[in-house]
């Protein structure tokens, strides 16, 4: 017998406010194509020493996580798992910077200690005293539900009985330069990068605040309907699906086309014009739609004019979908519980 | 449950370029750590494991072109998974094959079912410390900018093959590779994948060469790992993987003997500090503790540990207390192949797993080079004769240990 998987809470901090779920009637909207993180009032959480120390992922990641312990009720963890796309960004360019232009010389180990992917984890298990599994994924746009998928494997396993994951990013000024060259985070158009911040409390055993059962999770790297279909098969048919499209034309096309084949007719939903794009923006799609499903409504900001037809008021069943740049597919199944 | 088995590695370091030439070095005691030779740094007097190639010399073995923008940790992680996928096709080895219908041959037996895990911490970091002022201030290198970061380090492996169907990147430091083997094993046991294809690569940076300077963990002469007068790592570069699938899935295809077996693992955390591990060694005592557990083994089982032994004053006290604490006054032969490969940190799991594998095959446990004196706090001294042979060697414990006192423990045996 497989075990029943659960969010049991989920906080974030993201373009939206902080720590709150406001954004289901009072969303925040924007028109900038680059959106920081609307930080919370760290002085009420760290020492004047923790706040200097580490950069602003750090401080959301350890906060974060922390309200969704309280949240949750658990105390005792057993595994903590982050997924990031970039990692601790911010110090990766101080000291890159500093090697480029100061040379080999001037260099400041706190950037380098802070800088690595996995010191997110780290951090987080000494904030919550977890020897238990610990583990990063740094995998683009996917990173995330890579995260969700090896801590729902374990769950399901009776690996464990309780696990944190998470997905950060952060994006500083020069990084959104760079990469909106590529095209990545290009919004001349409409929507907007952002950042993210989400931790999540998953569980088999349902408590007062649970938010909404995972059914399903499944990644691949590159389309295949043929798989998808055999994969989707097995879902139940969802009563909305939520989806990564961002305001960029190719993009929300490829949603489009392959929601169409796998879900024909199912209404579609949005996030990401209120919190931005960001490698590990899924997070915060789950999260939302987590909140919907517990809340029982979808607010009318995720509807895309055209695409959103057919809704019925309480969900009980949201396919989650993304994908990144037309690789990295992840499909996640939720219920309310 | 159903075994996992290996059934296939490649391996590309400072002591060869594949597996024949690994093992030749390990039983010939020779090690690759030498003066920097590829790396442009003001640092250059550290001894450093490099890779003996060069980019372009990696890109014409691989037939890449030459405009390509790929990363360094691309190419080495290219050629040692070239290496194990061929090696996972020896069931064919009688048939005129071209590697390329062998690794066809491989993918339609798994129905599109297989995965690629890589660790990597450092990903394309190469050519971004070359590029970044570029990246800032004009757009000539706009082709590397989409090499940056680990993911498509992975990416680019991933399609210079063609057949993966699920790619993730693990980066947990030091210990990355040690858990995308872990993490492909269950995979495998969920019956996500047929195969998984499983390790790490990372190249020398100057980023990190200068981090790990800056933490004053860089020694200036050869590395000594559980030496009194050990003084540091010397960083290395490589790329290794293991090819695993479940006993049936292999039966399947061949009667031969697969290398090896994965028999237990385990990753636990420290929660200790940022950098340092507990110097009581917690976090390996457990992992090494419930590695053995998941392989239901006891400890008089473990024929030889493949230590983590960076040479750092932290990690051979950490890490050697803990061996101490769970072996009793039974400690089986101890040696670190550091001194061989220097320490290639993202890839270190995968390169000694590949190196346990060698020694469970040839029956010898690689030396502890460089070691001269017992350090005062440990009552036991690493393994440093090759040429002894002191008893088969069926069961291999490997650490691999990360920043942020993430530790794991991989366990190998015999079939």
């Amino acid at each position: 017998m497989k075990n029943k998987i659960y969010i049991l809470s989920a906080a974030h901090i993201s373009a939206q406010t902080p720590l709150r779920e406001d954004w289901m009637k009072n969303p925040i909207l924007y028109n900038e194509e680059y959106v920081r993180a609307i930080e919370p009032n760290y002085k009420e959480h760290f020492s004047a020493l923790e706040a200097r120390r580490y950069g602003q992922l750090l401080k959301r990641a350890l906060l974060v996580s922390r309200k969704a312990m309280e949240t949750s009720g658990i105390t005792n963890l057993d595994a903590i798992i982050t997924g990031t796309g970039l990692g601790c960004i911010e110090n990766t360019e101080f000291f890159l910077k500093d090697l480029t232009f100061n040379g080999e010389e001037l260099l400041k180990p706190t950037h380098f200690i802070n800088s690595t992917h996995n010191t997110i984890s780290s951090l987080v298990a000494i904030d919550t005293k977890c020897n238990g599994y610990n583990s990063t994924y740094t995998h683009k746009g996917i990173s995330f539900e890579c995260a969700l998928q090896d801590a729902f494997m374990q769950l399901n396993n009776r690996k464990i009985n309780t696990a944190l994951i998470s997905g950060h990013d952060e994006m500083t000024p020069d990084y959104f330069a760079i990469l909106k060259k590529t095209g990545y985070l290009d919004f001349s158009e409409q929507g907007f990068a952002g950042e993210t911040a989400v931790a999540m409390i998953l569980g088999t055993e349902k408590t007062a605040n649970t938010l909404c059962k995972i059914e399903k999770v499944e990644t691949l790297y590159t389309i295949d309907f043929e798989y998808i279909n055999s994969v989707t098969e097995k879902f139940a048919k969802p009563d909305y699906i939520f989806t990564g499209i961002n305001g960029q034309s190719e993009n929300d096309n490829r949603y489009f086309d392959v929601c169409e084949k796998i879900f024909p007719k199912v209404p579609l939903l949005q996030y990401k014009n209120l919190f931005g794009e960001s490698y590990t923006a899924p997070a915060l799609g789950i999260y939302a739609a987590a909140n919907c499903l517990q809340k029982g409504n979808i607010p009318v900001h995720f509807l895309i004019q055209g695409k959103s037809a057919n809704c019925k008021s309480e969900p009980t069943k949201i396919l989650f979908y993304n994908n990144f740049e037309g690789k990295n597919h992840s499909l996640i199944l939720l219920s309310i519980c | 449950m159903s075994k996992i088995l290996v059934s296939g590695m490649g391996i590309i370091s400072a002591i060869g370029n594949n597996v024949v030439e690994t093992l030749q070095s390990l039983r010939e005691n020779r090690s690759g750590i030498e003066h920097l030779r590829y790396l442009k740094t003001a640092h250059n007097k550290f001894p450093v494991g490099e890779i003996k190639l060069s980019n372009e010399e990696m890109m014409r073995m691989l037939n890449i072109p030459e405009n390509l923008p790929v990363t360094r940790t691309s190419l080495m992680g290219m050629l040692a998974v070239h290496e194990a996928l061929i090696s996972a096709c020896y069931c064919w080895r009688n048939q005129q094959l071209s590697d390329k219908q062998k690794v066809a041959a491989l993918f339609k037996m798994t129905d599109k079912r297989i995965a690629l895990i890589n660790g990597t911490t450092v990903g394309g970091m190469d050519k971004r410390e070359q590029f970044y002022k570029d990246f800032l201030e004009n757009d000539s290198k706009n082709d590397y900018i989409k090499s940056h970061d680990c993911g498509t380090c992975t990416e680019m492996i991933a399609d210079y093959f063609g057949i993966f169907s699920q790619l993730q990147t693990i980066s947990t430091a030091c210990s990355s590779a040690a858990n995308s083997i872990l993490y492909g094993a269950e995979l495998l046991k969920n019956d996500k994948a047929d195969i998984v294809v499983v390790g790490g690569s990372e190249c020398i940076t100057k980023f990190h060469l200068n981090g790990f300077k800056m933490l004053m963990i860089l020694d200036r002469e050869k590395c000594r790992p559980f030496d009194i007068t050990r003084a540091g790592l010397n960083l290395g570069e490589g790329a290794a993987y293991l090819v695993l699938e479940k006993e049936e899935h292999f039966r399947k295809r061949t009667a031969l003997s697969p290398l090896a077996e994965l028999k237990g693992y385990a990753n636990t955390c420290d929660a200790y500090h940022q950098t340092a591990s507990s110097p009581e060694g917690d976090g390996a005592f457990l992992a090494m503790k419930k590695a053995l557990e998941n392989a239901n083994l006891s400890l008089s089982d473990i024929d030889y540990i493949n230590a983590h032994g960076t040479a750092t004053q932290n990690n051979d006290l950490s890490e050697g207390t803990a061996i101490q604490r769970l072996f009793g006054d039974n400690i089986p032969p101890v040696s670190s192949t550091k001194t061989f490969t220097g320490h290639t940190t993202s890839a270190a799991g995968s390169v000694e797993a590949v190196i346990s594998i060698l020694a469970l095959q040839n029956n010898f446990v690689p030396a502890n080079l460089g070691y001269k004196k017992k350090m005062q706090e440990l009552n036991f001294e690493p393994f440093t004769n090759s040429h002894k042979t002191l008893k088969p060697v069926r069961v291999v414990l490997s650490n691999s240990f990360g920043f942020g006192g993430n530790n794991t423990t991989l366990i190998f045996s015999k079939l």
